[in-house]
């Protein structure tokens, strides 16, 4: 078991050394993808300013604090999109087009293989925006630093990366049935734009939805707010950990079923 | 080495009427509908034998080959491959296999080529010394030094294939699946792949097993062919058995400026024979005519032809494996 | 009469391919579903976030917008920008960068028209399965806010009017930036990049009404105002009939300056294709 977890490290480095040689042939061309992220995000930023120039608080959240969650918010997403972006590809053409028959004749784990062979370095455009959104918000806020605290953020995130992971695992895996599947990846993303924002800002139905069926609110608000309070880390950061370890254990299941039934593609 | 026994693959698949009408309809409610591409297909191979795998397009070739290689999991049947079976230890199986598919590389676009064998060298986990004395022995056998530095993608179609197959072979496999090694090439091109394959099945004794449509592939490489045809297997055996039991079909050529040959020869009527068994074709002044001489004796033909018109330069051939093939295919098609 | 059979002829020739565009739908049926249901997901994200500042502010209007008027513009403003909007831009860089673009030059038929009329076909199922329920919804939900009913007929006609122009704006648009692919090769961040710049400028992130005057009034006179800021002012009944003929009038005027610019580089396309081969 750790040896195989060696391996794949191991493995993953030497795709990643292999993307960024790749994009030095491409030179200047990432930026657009960084950029855009970036100005996306800015340009989100500049709407919520206006809103907070009208009114004081959002449901009693300031202006620094929802910076602060939205920050926090676009880490994990960054984490997993900068590792494993390439489980897109499984959704909208690898399984399509029948290509994901190559990962099927290595000797390493097809999953592994196709998450770990694209390194996203559009990703650094939200991780940016991230830490900055974060860094400005901080000194306005009365916070608590202990090193234990920053510690449990700090993995609270990659356990939240991990269900970013795990949805993209389950989500890019139903196209095993259906061919395509991009675009139920996609919709769970747009879900994810209700974390953004602090969700106690939203109705009981839509707290409960992310919450309790498509659990995103555990990759930003839960952890942001133990971070900004300091309370309840039992909920706030354990079950962080055990939404993650639950939703890629759903993810790897349905990939399990799926790869029985793949049916490449032509005859 | 290779066991392969009753196997067999359905697929589901969504028909739709055609036009406007019809995609709405399937938008809506998709009608599903299962088709048997392979049929109850068993076959074996010794090791060190170089298999042909030859069929026509949509018999089912690539599915087989995809089942054999772990790819597909089959509906029923088995195979067994090395000693393993492709589907349980996919991992451990797929060490020792190599495949390459002709339609589309397997290798990374952007790449240059060193750099993707050294990926595979990791992901194959090739030793470091093994690993340069394969380079070596590829590099001599596919000529793979004008281009390694290449990014994939600006290769040629020949270059990509060499590239291709000696990614396979990176690990030194015991069986080496080819699907359409050579589609596409030129003749020189596969003149150099055929040879490399030679070699290497030569040198390292290892099993291949090879899908084409260039009959001239199989004919020059393989001593022993499984044809199939809409997923059952047609034929199984030497190429030489092949020639003798479907190798009736001669082909009588001559040259005549006479007008209307055909017609005064009008050999259906004369020998009572069908459509399956003489073809006759005409070009320019050049005429053929191809037979089955067990509906009609050499003799009797020739004899025939030259009592009625004037001819300059006539012969008779024995017909080449194509004309067998097509022969075969044709038969398959009306057993429906 | 036999112009306007000759015109059907025509037409004719184009009909597979609006086939097409229903196929595709078809074919990936779930897939189509549920990249509607995701965006409209977004569109409830920004719904929700509203409602919070509503409630936060406690008043009935904010900025101008009560509301009623929020949801219309909300849920309106992506209705048209999806009305609108065309695969074509991703479609066309990727056939720049594969190469498969010259084939669309062999075809006899124009080069643009194949695109719009295989769009035609998933605009059609778009409209069926998500622009009328939706469209009726806000109405049902501002008549049940307000007691009365507020969908006017007339504006309604005058909205889909103004959303032709808006498309083909669109179009020619997208198709010069398409062809931006031959610099560009990350065609997915340049999207991105495009889409971002655009939703901002039109006003889709940011209802132009809340920005200062001189800003409001610069970005008004952009393309990318008649986008769908044109039309869901239209739809909302906030123009005057003098405001609402400049604006449509302004609408005609981009229509055709992209029509010219597009051809332009169509021509330079074809020229640069022609000198370094497919």
């Amino acid at each position: 078991m750790f040896k195989e977890l060696l391996r794949a490290v191991k493995m993953h480095r030497i795709f990643i050394i292999q993307e960024l040689k790749r994009m030095m042939e491409y030179k200047g061309d990432f930026l657009t993808g960084v950029i855009g992220f970036l100005i996306s995000q800015v340009f989100n930023i500049l709407f919520l300013s206006i809103i907070f120039s009208q009114i004081p608080t959002l449901i009693g959240w300031t202006f620094e604090e929802v910076l602060f969650i939205y920050g926090f918010s676009l880490i994990p997403k960054a984490i997993d999109h900068m590792f494993f972006d390439n489980l897109w590809a499984m959704g909208h053409f690898l399984v399509r087009k029948g290509e994901f028959d190559k990962y099927l004749t290595r000797p390493i784990n097809p999953m592994f293989h196709v998450m770990a062979e694209k390194f996203q370095v559009d990703a650094f455009g939200e991780l940016l925006v991230g830490i900055l959104l974060i860094a400005s918000a901080l000194p306005n806020l009365t916070v608590e630093w202990s090193f234990i605290k920053v510690l449990l953020v700090i993995v609270a995130m990659l356990f939240a990366s991990f269900i970013y992971t795990g949805i993209k695992i389950g989500t890019s895996a139903i196209a095993f049935w259906t061919k395509r599947s991009g675009n139920i990846t996609y919709m769970f993303y747009m879900v994810n734009d209700f974390v953004k924002y602090p969700v106690d800002i939203y109705n009981n139905v839509v707290r409960s939805v992310l919450t309790y069926i498509i659990p995103f609110a555990f990759t930003s608000y839960f952890p942001a707010l133990y971070f900004l309070t300091g309370e309840n880390p039992l909920f706030n950061i354990g079950m962080t950990a055990l939404v993650s370890v639950i939703v890629m254990t759903i993810g790897i299941l349905i990939w399990n079923r799926g790869v029985k039934v793949y049916e490449s593609a032509g005859s | 080495m290779i066991y392969v026994e009753n196997l067999r693959k359905e697929f589901k698949k969504t028909v739709k009427e055609p036009g406007i009408k019809g995609s709405i309809k399937s938008f809506f409610k998709p009608q599903k509908e299962i088709i048997e591409v392979v049929k109850d297909i068993s076959f074996e191979a010794e090791e060190g034998e170089i298999l042909g795998f030859i069929g026509p397009n949509g018999a089912g070739k690539s599915t087989v080959i995809k089942m054999l290689t772990g790819i597909l999991t089959p509906t029923s049947g088995s195979c067994i491959i090395n000693g393993q079976n492709p589907q349980k230890n996919r991992k451990q199986y797929v060490k020792e296999i190599g495949v390459v598919f002709g339609q589309r590389t397997q290798l990374w676009w952007d790449l240059p080529l060193t750099e993707t064998y050294t990926v595979l060298k990791e992901i194959y986990e090739v030793e470091d010394s093994a690993f340069k004395k394969r380079m070596d022995f590829l590099n001599e056998v596919l000529e793979l030094e004008d281009f390694i530095k290449s990014p994939i993608r600006t290769l040629s179609l020949g270059q990509r294939m060499r590239a291709d197959i000696a990614a396979s072979l990176l690990h030194s496999p015991k069986v080496l699946f080819l699907d359409e090694p050579t589609i596409g090439l030129d003749v020189v091109v596969k003149d150099n792949i055929r040879r490399a394959i030679t070699k290497i099945n030569a040198e390292e004794n290892t099993t291949v097993v090879l899908t084409t449509h260039d009959l001239e592939d199989i004919e020059l490489l393989s001593k022993r062919i499984v044809m199939i045809d809409k997923g059952s297997k047609v034929f199984d055996g030497k190429i030489s058995d092949l020639k003798s039991k479907y190798g009736q079909m001669r082909e009588l050529a001559f040259v005549s400026d006479n007008q209307n040959v055909f017609d005064i020869l009008d050999y259906q009527s004369k020998f009572k024979i069908s459509d399956d068994d003489l073809i006759a074709e005409k070009d320019g002044l050049s005429h053929k005519v191809r037979f089955n001489s067990d509906a009609v004796p050499v003799g009797d033909m020739l004899a025939y032809t030259l009592s009625k018109i004037d001819v300059k330069d006539i012969n008779v051939k024995d017909a080449d494996i194509e004309e067998i093939i097509r022969r075969l295919y044709k038969e398959g098609v009306s057993d429906e | 009469m036999s112009r306007i059979s000759k015109a059907g002829k025509k037409l004719r020739i184009y009909l597979p391919f609006v086939n097409a565009g229903v196929q595709e739908a078809s074919t990936y049926r779930a897939n189509w579903f549920f990249y509607i249901l995701g965006d409209v997901i977004g569109c409830f994200v920004s719904f929700f976030v509203w409602e919070a500042v509503f409630i936060s502010n406690g008043g009935e209007s904010f900025m101008g917008f009560d509301k009623g008027d929020m949801v219309v513009y909300i849920f309106l403003t992506f209705l048209t920008n999806k009305l609108i909007s065309g695969g074509g831009t991703y479609d066309i860089g990727e056939e720049v960068k594969d190469g498969t673009i010259a084939m669309r030059m062999i075809k006899p038929i124009s080069y643009n028209s194949t695109f719009l009329f295989q769009e035609l076909g998933n605009k059609l199922m778009e409209i069926g399965i998500i622009f009328i329920p939706l469209t009726a919804g806000v109405e049902v939900y501002r008549f049940i806010l307000t007691d009365s009913l507020q969908f006017n007929a007339g504006r309604f006609f005058l909205y889909l009017f103004c959303c032709v122009f808006a498309y083909l704006i669109n179009f020619f648009f997208n198709i010069c930036f398409g062809f931006t692919a031959f610099i560009f090769k990350n065609l997915w961040g340049s999207n991105m990049l495009k889409n971002c710049i655009v939703g901002f400028l039109s006003g889709s992130v940011i209802p132009l009404a809340f920005f200062p005057d001189a800003m409001k009034n610069v970005l008004s006179l952009l393309p990318f105002a008649s986008l769908s800021y044109t039309p869901v002012m239209v739809y909302m009944g906030i123009y005057s009939g003098s405001e609402m003929l400049f604006y449509i009038g302004l609408q005609i005027f981009w229509c055709l300056a992209f029509w010219l610019l597009s051809k332009l580089v169509w021509k330079a396309v074809v020229k640069h294709l022609c000198v370094q081969g497919g």
